[in-house]
């Protein structure tokens, strides 16, 4: 009996110790592809998660270098989400190899495909080659300037942040309802906006626009690029410029990380507009998050369409 | 009653095979798109509908609206092919291996893909027509190790310098550095054995140090003469102290969001077999020297690399800059051995440096011009009248028409030596492409 309670007398203060020096739970460490993602990520995880993120907003996603330093950030990341669709097969294998972090390469538990949520356009039908351009053989990669795309991307970190922190589900779930909710009372300011510029002519440079352009009903009646990622010839941009003038289209939308010469050169022949939009959050200084990404933009192809 | 049934089977078949392949008009094109959205979005909803907060991954194929279920159903690997194809233009005649002024120099196909949950495969086949078929490179990655550990076991371009990783056809000036090639070899140096690398940055910034045993210091110097020869000595990795052994430390800094340094330390240690020989007169004078057998001989080289790299991310497609500089010193025991009277080693000098300094910049978004400056070690074997170090001087014109080509224009005056008054100028041509998946962007 003595023994008994002579264990105990150790036992409990050591267990005390022991729980007080446990540390608080840790935040999902979320490392994100794009700053779209990381916003979205931001917005359902709050306070409960951290985010960082690969490319910036104004930077050709296409081409971002496999940096050494973001091998660092993703040493020792919970989760890492990605648009997919071989967006980002010119860095991303070479960081996930580099990082050896089997919980965020194919098969771990955050290695978070978030194109396998999203509806999909331009998904090629039949035999697909490199005479067809850079071709994503997947369908269109550029989902995430559709707000409906938005919310499932929301509901996806969603599912996610609980499946891996199941203690905090009821926060991720309150922040995704909020998202959602700011979502769509956006969405209903810009109506009457949509509605001023549905089935008007455009152009675009790269086919990053086509999600927007079917969320806003413009017609896009032709892109800069002759097959995507192939820059602009010169018999092209001519059949382009009578496309232009048959069609009636008046504007010429394009990212800002390409070189706009050549549109200002098809606008001048034209009398179009050239309309460069950030394809993404933080695309210009201000656009600091996905809803006023969103609202700028459709505000800014209104106004230029109209 | 048979024929009846085909013509009826073929008079039903033919107009689908002919609107088959009738050309689409745009019109065709965008139904087909619209078509194609719809069946997608149609898809989504109903499987939203049903799945109605059911999803808990989003990696699930049940819960996948956007890509439905496996992209490779038979686990093939990934297969790529590159060629790599010469024109040497060169007034004195071609510079290349052969001879030839418009060649083939290598076709080097890939095969990738993970082996299992533990490894991830790599073999890269080379195809020419001096080496026929050979194993470029053939290894396994552990994926699974801890502590950020990574194997690599196999035959693979040795992490030594920064250069010597980078596939030949890869890189941006047609051949590999002088000292690369004077060292190890025109396709640089290639090891079969092990290598661990570790990830690690204790004082805030990206360090790895990588470390290789390999079954030899190179490959087999095949202008050795063992023909009729008895004393041919041991095989260099007969025992343990001569397998090669290299090492290598890599440190990465951000200056800023658009520039980059690089700084790495290789070193590697090995024994190479080299010819014994029988000289008339003192070595060095140019004697007349005969074959007489094989001896092994430690050779040992240090380099050290500075990469540095800008590319404003706004206007990353059309405008970059590398300069990159690689110094690399040869620290052989110094000549010549001899074992008996006149018979010596026929090994290069002991110590002695070289390297390159290397500029790149990009013009144009599929355009790029670069330079290059080598200054080379002096190779010459102890038996031959060295002229000094021999230097190049290079310029080149890159233009990429898409990721999956590229054509290089190169000129190149090289003088074979410091003692040597005359030079010998060098117009090449490179046209290079690739078959099959997407590849990463080297870095």
């Amino acid at each position: 009996m003595l023994n008994r309670k002579f264990h105990f007398s150790v036992a409990a203060p050591l267990l005390a110790v022991a729980i007080a020096a446990a540390p608080a739970r840790a935040q999902l460490k979320v490392v994100t592809s794009t700053t779209d993602l990381a916003d979205i990520a931001t917005e359902v995880g709050g306070n409960k998660i951290t985010v960082r993120h690969i490319g910036e907003g104004y930077q050709d996603p296409h081409f971002i270098e496999a940096k050494p330093s973001f091998v660092l950030q993703l040493r020792n990341a919970d989760v890492w989400a990605f648009v997919g669709l071989e967006l980002e097969a010119g860095w991303m294998p070479l960081l996930l190899n580099g990082a050896r972090n089997r919980k965020i390469n194919p098969g771990g538990s955050g290695h978070l495909d978030v194109s396998r949520t999203i509806p999909l356009l331009d998904i090629p039908r039949g035999n697909v080659d490199r005479s067809q351009g850079d071709v994503h053989a997947l369908g269109n990669p550029h989902y995430w300037l559709d707000p409906e795309n938005g919310r499932r991307i929301a509901r996806l970190f969603q599912r996610k942040f609980t499946e891996l922190d199941p203690p905090n589900a009821a926060a991720y779930a309150a922040n995704t309802r909020a998202f959602e909710s700011k979502l769509t009372a956006a969405e209903r300011a810009w109506q009457p906006q949509l509605a001023s510029i549905r089935e008007k002519p455009v152009v675009a440079w790269h086919t990053s626009w086509r999600y927007l352009a079917n969320y806003t009903k413009v017609n896009i009646v032709g892109f800069m690029e002759p097959k995507p990622g192939v820059p602009p010839s010169p018999s092209h941009l001519a059949g382009l410029i009578q496309t232009m003038k048959r069609t009636g289209a008046k504007v010429i939308v394009m990212e800002p990380f390409y070189n706009r010469k050549t549109a200002d050169f098809v606008a001048s022949k034209t009398g179009a507009t050239v309309l460069v939009l950030p394809p993404s959050v933080g695309g210009v200084r201000g656009l600091d998050d996905y809803v006023a990404l969103l609202r700028s933009n459709i505000q800014k192809l209104a106004t230029a369409v109209q | 009653m048979r024929g009846l049934f085909f013509l009826c089977a073929a008079a039903l078949v033919t107009p689908v095979v002919i609107a088959a392949q009738t050309p689409r008009t745009g019109r065709d094109s965008v139904a087909r798109d619209s078509i194609a959205r719809a069946d997608s979005i149609s898809i989504v909803r109903e499987l939203e509908r049903m799945q109605a907060g059911g999803d808990t991954t989003g990696n699930r194929p049940g819960g996948t609206p956007g890509q439905q279920g496996a992209t490779n159903t038979r686990l093939l690997p990934d297969i790529s092919v590159v060629g790599d194809m010469i024109a040497d233009f060169s007034p004195k005649g071609s510079t290349q291996e052969g001879g030839a002024r418009f060649g083939i120099r290598e076709v080097e196909v890939a095969l990738q893909a993970a082996v299992d949950p533990y490894f991830r495969g790599d073999v890269f086949l080379g195809v020419s027509d001096e080496e026929g078929i050979s194993i470029e490179q053939a290894f396994i990655t552990t994926t699974a190790l801890p502590y950020g550990i990574e194997a690599r076991l196999g035959r693979v371009l040795m992490p030594f310098g920064k250069q010597n990783q980078t596939h030949r056809h890869d890189l941006h000036t047609i051949e590999h550095s002088y000292i690369v090639q004077n060292l190890f070899s025109p396709e640089g140096l290639k090891g079969t054995g092990a290598t661990l690398s570790k990830v690690f940055a204790p004082l805030g910034f990206y360090q790895e140090i990588q470390a290789s045993v390999i079954d030899r210091f190179g490959e087999s110097d095949e202008s050795l003469v063992v023909d009729g020869l008895e004393d041919l000595g041991e095989p260099a990795n007969q025992s343990l102290g001569g397998l090669g052994f290299a090492a290598r430390l890599r440190n990465y800094w951000d200056l800023s969001e658009s520039a980059n340094i690089e700084l790495g330390f290789s070193g590697i240690t090995g024994k190479r077999e080299r010819q014994l020989v029988r000289g008339s007169e003192p070595p060095g004078s140019g004697s007349i020297i005969t074959p007489v057998g094989i001896r092994n001989q430690r050779q040992s080289v240090i380099a050290a690399d500075l990469t540095y790299r800008w590319r404003p991310l706004q206007q990353g497609i059309y405008r970059s800059f590398i300069l990159q500089a690689e110094y690399m010193q040869q620290r052989n025991p110094d000549g010549p051995f001899f074992v008996l009277d006149r018979d010596f080693v026929d090994a290069p000098r002991g110590t002695n440096g070289g390297g390159y300094v290397y500029a790149r910049y990009q013009i144009s978004r599929r355009g790029f011009v670069g330079t290059r400056f080598d200054y080379v070690a002096d190779v010459t074997p102890v038996s031959d009248v060295s002229n000094g170090n021999p230097r190049a001087w290079s310029a080149y014109y890159e233009f990429f028409p898409s990721e999956f080509s590229k054509l290089v224009g190169g000129y190149e005056r090289y003088n074979p030596g410091t003692s040597v008054p005359s030079g010998i100028n060098r117009f090449i041509v490179q046209l290079a492409f690739s078959l099959g998946p997407h590849k990463p962007h080297p870095f």
